[in-house]
């Protein structure tokens, strides 16, 4: 065809590394040294790690005490939803062998209680809970609005669903004289879902703030009066209110209900002794084959009791250290093979 | 003159063809083709189609509705459609919309994007080729149009070496009788140059005005593809007068030695035969995108399973729980049941689960392939400066195939071979001349090496071609001398030949050569002081050594393929009579006389020299005639002319009979010049496994020779099998016999039948077979009882050679090996008879920068030597395959790593459709945060370098057997993403059960959980991908360690205040990002998931490495240890073997011009005014030349061609 020279030039590709893909490059190669130094270190930290989690987690002290079947009276009370209004308490009473010592947090912990449901989690209104619009009740589904139509505040089945049991933990300084574990029921949510994602609506007076909605069906009181003596712990701000919206991943799992206030006889964590829960039971789990305990437990920077990572992390280190030792038994008895690719093929 | 008007109805009466009746040819199918000379009105009732052709699909309105309907066909792509509208239904929606919509529309757009760009470059070039100009005569004056616009019955005169616009009925040219030299390379790929008439009664239309006043009609057939018939009628002036292919000039074809021609279009645009051939375009799909789409079939039936179990698992988990749980979460209003609510999570499933196939799978693997793609174009190495030609890869869908080809389809002339011809050897009196080309001197032929000697000077000779090289001294040193021989040698090249000459200017003249070896042969002589300068019927000019000699021409005996002779007899001015004839050696040896005996020794062995370095040979002998001889036998050959009956027969024996008793004078060696490399190339892809099959339209001995040649047939072969068998049963007794010597001669049983006793002729081979077969052998070969039997022996042999055959059966070939072999193919071509070939093949290469673009425009690759293609196939071909292979496993591996979460998930949350992840993080996981490391490594991977791959051809071995992706890789893959999976859930579930974070609030709530495993998910695809990438390059380093930075600043991002504040309903997951990864918990866990994860793989690997390493791992080991010493790798040795015999009397593809000169019908009335000769009626020579030519084509050569080992 007629083109120029000038554009047959340019026909002529760019002699760039990229074009002619010579782009300088590392040739990742799994060289024995690399792999088998990388094993070694591997199974090294992680065997450390392990012993150093399971150390940690063996030094927690922590007890639980399942009170589904211990208040059974209750839990059939509650079974029909007639009885909501009478009220139901029960104590339990328990010994701590040992002082737990340090902070002291109290867990409620419910056994089957399924807060990862597709259609639970999704049923809230966060825009309702930061206080923009109290009505709006957007993807509440059916804990919208009651029968005459006034919109629930707040809206929701995760709402609606809240854990109402009152824990109350009484130690028996003697056996005649039994003081109340002073507990807070503050600090006990993420700072941003205590200041972001929860807020009260812009008002001085919190009832009229949420004038014109209704309490979700299963309330006994409205939203805000959670916390009649602090105004800064009621409405959408309570903080048992934002640990139950907090949803749990599985169906088992513990909530921190309460920590301890480190005062009086309490300033070392709980001393050993004798010590009894009295429960206000609310919250009916019986009717879904659920459970539900109350946990006590000192802390760790790992994270629990469980030995579950302590474990994994020694497991994973020993067979890291065998795999590597077999590995390197393997090309040592390789290596008297040479692996050298007979030469030059290309004959004409 | 008639009205034309009138016409059709006197036609009717004076018996037209039946079909005649129908006044109006039939819309749907055409049965006949009318088209009438200069009546534009006429012709457009017809509506044929124009001369416009069209390749493109789409223009400016149609593209958005055609494409996105193309698009829908994809059923990948309808499918995500259809999952989107699930999503649309609430009660069945578990993920927003986006998360499909956002990919989709992504994909969907890109494709666009690059079918338009493709369209627009077809676009381009149907505007290039429709606007060629041509001229067009209208209204008596000739204009200039483009070609789109010619119809149907316009005249449209051609200028030499134009292209020919249209079907056209010649009907007058510049040459005496209408005769017109048309090359037709671009149709069938032969470059010679063949001959048209235009029938007598129109030739003399010679100026425009009388052209003007033409209405002759054509009455002629439909448009067909057939190339070599035409069957039609002229009616004209009340007369009729058949025509044929003989008067017609199709597309494609360039007119040649002809000044200007004039023809009536009777085809135009895509009735065109070249139209007609090429067919249409069939979509390709490489053998990974089939086994893709079989892998997307069985993962969408996994995903059923899955989405079963877990509907089952609803419907169990509500009747037994969820429906005592209906006080804090009621059912829907719409479920009724378990059962139903079950119905629902099935489909919810299905949405969240279908990202084990995400649509991005589909857009990364086109966007790796236009990667591949360019680097093709952007080869350096494969540019050839010598046409400016880049290599281009036309279609970017087939780039991994490239690296599992097995079986190459080479078309000989122009691919193989340039099609040049050099005089580059002669034997004279038992002294070779000359010197060859060599390795190095083919490099010194690019200037590389300054050097090189100079070649010969011929300045002495005013008359030399400049352009011919000889770079032997000594010849024409002797030729100075005046030895007697030489000269004999010489004046015989000067004269026996069937070449006209033109004269434009003084001293320049121009060689009408029928084939290039004859124009080669009369160069030579001209160079070496015989000058050749022209010629009437009955006389030869010669100027020897400076002076001009008149020979008296007594009889030219012509060649043809069973005498594989020719001769010339003529009287030179002292008057004594001379036979010179050339020949094959084979038969000319025989016909010596018996004095030369000491003389045939020396040439015998100059012989076997020559044709072992792959030339092609002649013997040149003469012998004197007495005058009263030869008077009695030119009396005989008269009278044997004159026969009625087989007067053929008669003449060779009359021809047979004077030649014989010659004495000898030499030989001369041609090179048929082969590309540059393609010795190598064939070599190093021999040794790659890959077979290659050579389909030429060529002569059986001219491609046996270019099999010699380029080292597909050598010496060291068992044997080489030559198939040229007429009926069913000689082809199939041949095959037969060539099956069993192959076969181990101890275990084949004499009777015929050993061979259906074992399974398979291949697993018996011992030692190195080649098949030749014959166009016709071949027609019987590839019938369909035959097939097998031919495809068994064909695929025992090493080397393939099929000669003789016609574009059609190529492809025939091509599509028999595709059926059976289940093995990637490709064809490679230059010509328009290759079109059928390279688009039956799994992959179509065409040669550019040659003058035909046809091949070109079918093929999905196109570069301009051969040689690139050892390049194509073993660099990227093997980079491309490996690329894809690595980028398509690691693609499914993230995946399900990525999807199969969810299905732990459910049996911890209800089986509700419950994601693990954010939704963002689904929508983003694929199209951001893995998908640019993936693309990185599909596009720049290398595992070992370029030169790796050509110093070892076995590393290309890998792809032919399909080893790195197949259906067992596929479920390692998947395997791996599994096991991935368990523990991407697990480990954090394990650890989160009970664990609390470090301010003592609970740890396991959804969110954190969320955001855990989408880390850990992310790092450890990413350092698996780390592992998978074998050279990292730059862009390498900043995808991977770009695509985590974005996660986190993403992540980061979503969970920040501000967010939230805008959308608090969209962007729940506030705060939780910086919370959850504030927790040392967290970053063992997922330090955690990453060592289980990856250990195990690096492992294997490592272990791999040292049991069983793979051909690249010891490759690159090799490299490694010898980086040092850096070995000679380059040996190239030429082989200086003496070859067996074989001529190469190859100079003519029919029969030669011989009766034609003899006749002086082509010669110019000036000329012709010279002469005095009685001459046949006009048309018998053409009579008796289709006569010769239909014979010879039903029964060609016969034994002669049989014996090519000696």
């Amino acid at each position: 065809m007629d083109r120029t020279s000038q554009s047959c030039r340019s026909r002529l590709p760019d002699n760039t590394a990229l074009k002619q893909q010579r782009l300088p490059a590392y040739r990742l190669q799994l060289s024995a040294t690399k792999v088998l130094s990388g094993f070694f270190a591997t199974g090294a930290f992680c065997l450390g790690m392990g012993i150093v989690l399971i150390l940690s987690a063996k030094s927690i002290k922590e007890i639980e005490i399942n009170y589904t079947n211990i208040c059974a009276n209750c839990a059939e009370l509650r079974e029909n939803a007639i009885n909501f209004d009478k009220e139901c308490t029960c104590s339990i009473p328990f010994y701590l062998p040992d002082t737990m010592q340090g902070n002291v947090y109290m867990y409620y912990k419910l056994y089957g209680f399924h807060q990862n449901l597709y259609r639970y989690i999704l049923s809230r209104s966060n825009s309702q809970l930061m206080g923009r619009d109290v009505k709006d009740v957007g993807n509440c589904d059916s804990f919208r609005k009651t029968h005459n139509g006034t919109p629930i505040c707040p809206c929701g089945a995760i709402a609606n669903s809240i854990f109402n049991d009152t824990i109350i933990l009484s130690y028996n300084l003697t056996s005649s004289v039994r003081i109340k574990v002073p507990m807070l029921s503050n600090g006990i949510t993420w700072w941003t879902d205590k200041f972001i994602k929860f807020q009260n609506p812009n008002s001085n007076n919190l009832p009229s703030a949420f004038a014109g909605t209704a309490k979700p069906p299963h309330w006994s009181k409205p939203v805000y009066e959670l916390d009649e003596e602090d105004s800064g712990n009621s409405g959408f701000i309570n903080e048992d209110f934002i640990v139950w919206m907090r949803t749990a991943a599985f169906p088992t799992f513990k909530k921190l209900h309460r920590r301890l206030n480190r005062i009086q006889y309490f300033t070392e964590g709980l001393p050993a002794g004798n010590y009894s829960f009295n429960i206000t039971y609310n919250f009916p789990v019986t009717r879904f084959q659920g459970e539900k305990s109350v946990v006590l437990s000192t802390l760790t920077w790992s994270g629990g009791s469980s030995l579950f990572l302590g474990l994994a992390y020694t497991v994973t280190g020993a067979m890291t250290w065998l795999a590597s030792f077999s590995m390197m038994a393997i090309h040592l008895m390789r290596k008297e093979k040479k692996m050298f690719f007979p030469s030059c093929q290309v004959k004409l | 003159m008639t009205v034309p008007k009138e016409m059709p109805e006197k036609w009717a009466r004076a018996g037209a063809p039946p079909s005649w009746s129908r006044k109006k040819p039939s819309w749907g199918t055409e049965e006949e083709r009318r088209a009438r000379a200069n009546d534009r009105e006429y012709n457009e009732k017809f509506q044929y189609a124009s001369n416009c052709i069209k390749t493109s699909k789409y223009n400016i309105l149609t593209f958005l509705p055609v494409n996105l309907f193309e698009q829908f066909q994809e059923v990948a792509n309808t499918y995500f459609l259809f999952l989107l509208i699930l999503q649309l239904i609430p009660q069945i929606s578990s993920l927003s919309w986006f998360t499909t919509i956002v990919p989709l529309v992504l994909v969907l757009t890109i494709t666009a994007v690059k079918d338009a760009t493709d369209d627009y470059f077809r676009h381009k070039s149907d505007n290039q080729v429709n606007n060629r100009q041509s001229q067009v005569l209208i209204n008596g004056i000739l204009q200039q149009e483009q070609w789109m616009n010619v119809c149907v019955g316009d005249i449209i005169k051609l200028e030499n070496n134009q292209f020919v616009a249209a079907d056209l009925l010649l009907l007058s040219s510049s040459e005496p009788h209408g005769l017109c030299y048309i090359e037709t390379a671009e149709l069938d790929g032969e470059t010679n140059m063949k001959v048209r008439q235009a029938i007598p009664v129109t030739s003399e239309l010679g100026d425009i005005s009388q052209l003007a006043k033409f209405d002759g009609e054509v009455i002629c057939e439909p448009p067909n593809n057939k190339l070599d018939k035409f069957s039609g009628t002229l009616y004209w002036k009340e007369n009729k007068f058949p025509l044929s292919n003989q008067n017609m000039l199709l597309r494609g074809c360039v007119l040649r030695n002809t000044e200007w021609c004039f023809g009536l279009v009777i085809f135009a645009g895509p009735d065109t035969k070249l139209m007609q051939n090429s067919g249409r375009t069939k979509f390709k799909r490489t053998s990974i995108d089939r086994l893709m789409n079989t892998l997307v079939l069985w993962i969408f039936g996994f995903l059923v399973c899955m989405g079963v179990i877990l509907a089952i698992g609803n419907a169990i988990w509500e009747h037994e729980v969820g429906m005592r749980f209906q006080v804090y979460l009621p059912w829907d209003e719409a479920v009724d049941s378990a059962f139903f609510s079950g119905f629902l999570s099935f489909w919810s499933y299905i949405i969240i689960l279908n990202t084990v196939v995400p649509i991005s799978l589909y857009v990364s693997v086109e966007v790796i392939r236009l990667g591949h793609s360019y680097f093709i174009n952007w080869d350096k190495k494969m540019f050839c400066m010598k046409k400016r030609t880049p290599a281009e890869a036309r279609t970017t869908t087939l780039n991994e195939e490239l690296g599992q080809v097995e079986y190459i389809f080479s078309d000989k002339t122009g691919t193989l071979t340039q099609n040049i011809m050099v005089f580059s050897k002669c034997s004279i009196n038992g002294r070779s001349y000359g010197d060859v080309f060599d390795v190095l001197e083919h490099r010194a032929e690019l200037g590389e090496l300054p050097q090189r000697p100079e070649p010969v000077d011929f300045s002495f000779n005013p008359l030399a071609d400049k352009k011919f090289l000889f770079w032997d001294p000594t010849l024409l040193e002797a030729v100075k001398m005046g030895d007697p021989y030489i000269h004999e040698f010489f004046r015989l090249l000067s004269l026996c030949h069937t070449v006209m000459s033109e004269e434009k200017n003084e001293g320049e003249l121009y060689y009408k050569a029928q084939s290039p070896d004859e124009g080669a042969l009369v160069t030579a002589a001209r160079n070496f002081g015989f000058v050749f300068r022209s010629r009437t019927p009955k006389t030869i000019t010669v100027h020897e050594m400076g002076t001009a000699i008149t020979y008296q021409l007594l009889a030219i005996l012509d060649f043809n393929n069973i005498r594989k002779r020719m001769s010339v007899i003529v009287r030179n001015p002292e008057g004594k009579i001379r036979l010179y004839c050339k020949g094959a050696d084979t038969i000319l040896l025989d016909r010596l006389h018996h004095s030369t005996h000491e003389l045939l020794n020396a040439t015998i062995d100059h012989l076997n020299e020559y044709s072992g370095e792959g030339l092609r040979t002649l013997v040149l002998a003469y012998k004197d005639l007495d005058e009263e001889y030869y008077e009695e036998w030119a009396d005989r050959r008269l009278q044997a002319s004159l026969a009625r009956d087989s007067w053929e027969d008669r003449l060779a024996s009359v021809y047979e009979e004077i030649e014989s008793d010659m004495m000898l004078l030499g030989a001369t060696a041609i090179e048929d010049k082969l590309q540059q490399g393609v010795p190598e190339t064939i070599a190093l892809l021999t040794l790659a496994n890959i077979k290659i099959w050579v389909l030429t339209g060529d002569k059986q001995e001219t491609a046996v020779n270019i099999g010699y040649s380029c080292k597909m047939l050598t010496d060291d072969m068992s044997e080489v099998f030559v198939v040229t068998g007429h009926t069913v049963l000689e082809v199939r007794e041949e095959l037969r016999k060539a099956r069993e010597k192959m076969m181990d001669p101890s275990r084949s049983v004499g009777n015929g039948f050993a061979y259906h006793e074992k399974t398979s002729v291949l697993e018996a081979v011992a030692g190195e077979y080649a098949l030749v077969i014959n166009g016709h052998s071949l027609a019987h070969a590839l019938e369909a009882d035959m097939e097998l039997e031919f495809l068994e022996t064909a695929c025992a042999c090493k080397a393939v050679i099929c000669c003789r055959v016609t574009p059609l059966q190529k492809a025939q070939v091509v599509e028999l090996v595709k059926k059976y072999k289940k093995a990637v193919t490709l064809a490679i071509g230059d010509g328009a008879n290759d079109v059928s070939m390279i688009k039956t093949a799994h992959i179509g290469v065409g040669i550019s920068g040659q003058e035909g673009i046809q091949a070109v425009l079918a093929s999905d690759y196109s570069f301009s030597q051969f040689k690139f293609l050892q390049r194509l196939l073993l660099v990227h071909g093997r980079w491309s395959y490996l690329r894809m292979c690595k980028f398509l496993c690691y693609f499914f591996y993230k995946n399900f790593a990525f999807t199969m979460v969810h299905f732990w998930f459910g049996f911890f949350c209800g089986f509700s459709a419950q994601t693990v992840y954010d939704q963002y993080f689904i929508t983003l996981y694929n199209i951001v945060y893995t998908s640019l490391p993936v693309l990185a490594m599909g596009v720049f991977d290398q595992d070992v370098p370029e030169q790796r791959s050509m110093e070892y051809p076995k590393l290309y071995e890998p792809g032919q057997l399909n080893l790195l992706f197949n259906k067992r890789e596929f479920f390692i893959c998947i395997a791996q993403g599994i096991y991935t999976s368990v523990l991407m859930f697990f480990i954090p579930y394990g650890v989160f059960a009970e664990a609390t974070r470090d301010d003592g609030t609970q740890l396991a709530d959804y969110q954190s959980f969320a955001v855990t495993v989408a880390t850990s998910l992310v790092i450890v695809v990413s350092v698996q991908i780390g592992l998978d990438t074998g050279y990292w390059t730059a862009i390498n380093h900043f995808f991977i360690w770009g695509s985590l930075a974005v996660y986190f600043a993403i992540l980061f991002a979503m969970h920040s205040n501000g967010l939230f504040d805008m959308f608090p309903n969209q962007f729940r997951f506030v705060g939780n990002a910086q919370n959850t990864l504030a927790q040392p918990a967290v970053w063992l866990t997922i330090a955690l998931t990453t060592v289980i994860c990856i250990m195990p793989v690096v492992a294997f690997r490592f272990l791999k490495l040292n049991l069983k390493p793979d051909l690249s791992d010891t490759v690159r080991y090799t490299q490694l240890v010898r980086k040092k010493q850096k070995a000679q790798h380059r040996c190239m040795r030429r082989v200086g073997r003496t070859g067996s015999r074989r001529s190469g009397y190859a100079f003519s593809h029919q029969e030669g011009f011989g009766e034609l000169i003899m006749s002086g019908k082509n010669m110019r009335l000036s000329s012709l005014a010279l002469s005095s000769f009685t001459t046949r009626s006009s048309s018998s020579w053409i009579e008796s030349l289709r006569r010769k030519k239909s014979d010879s084509a039903s029964s060609p050569s016969g034994g002669a061609d049989k014996p090519l080992k000696g």
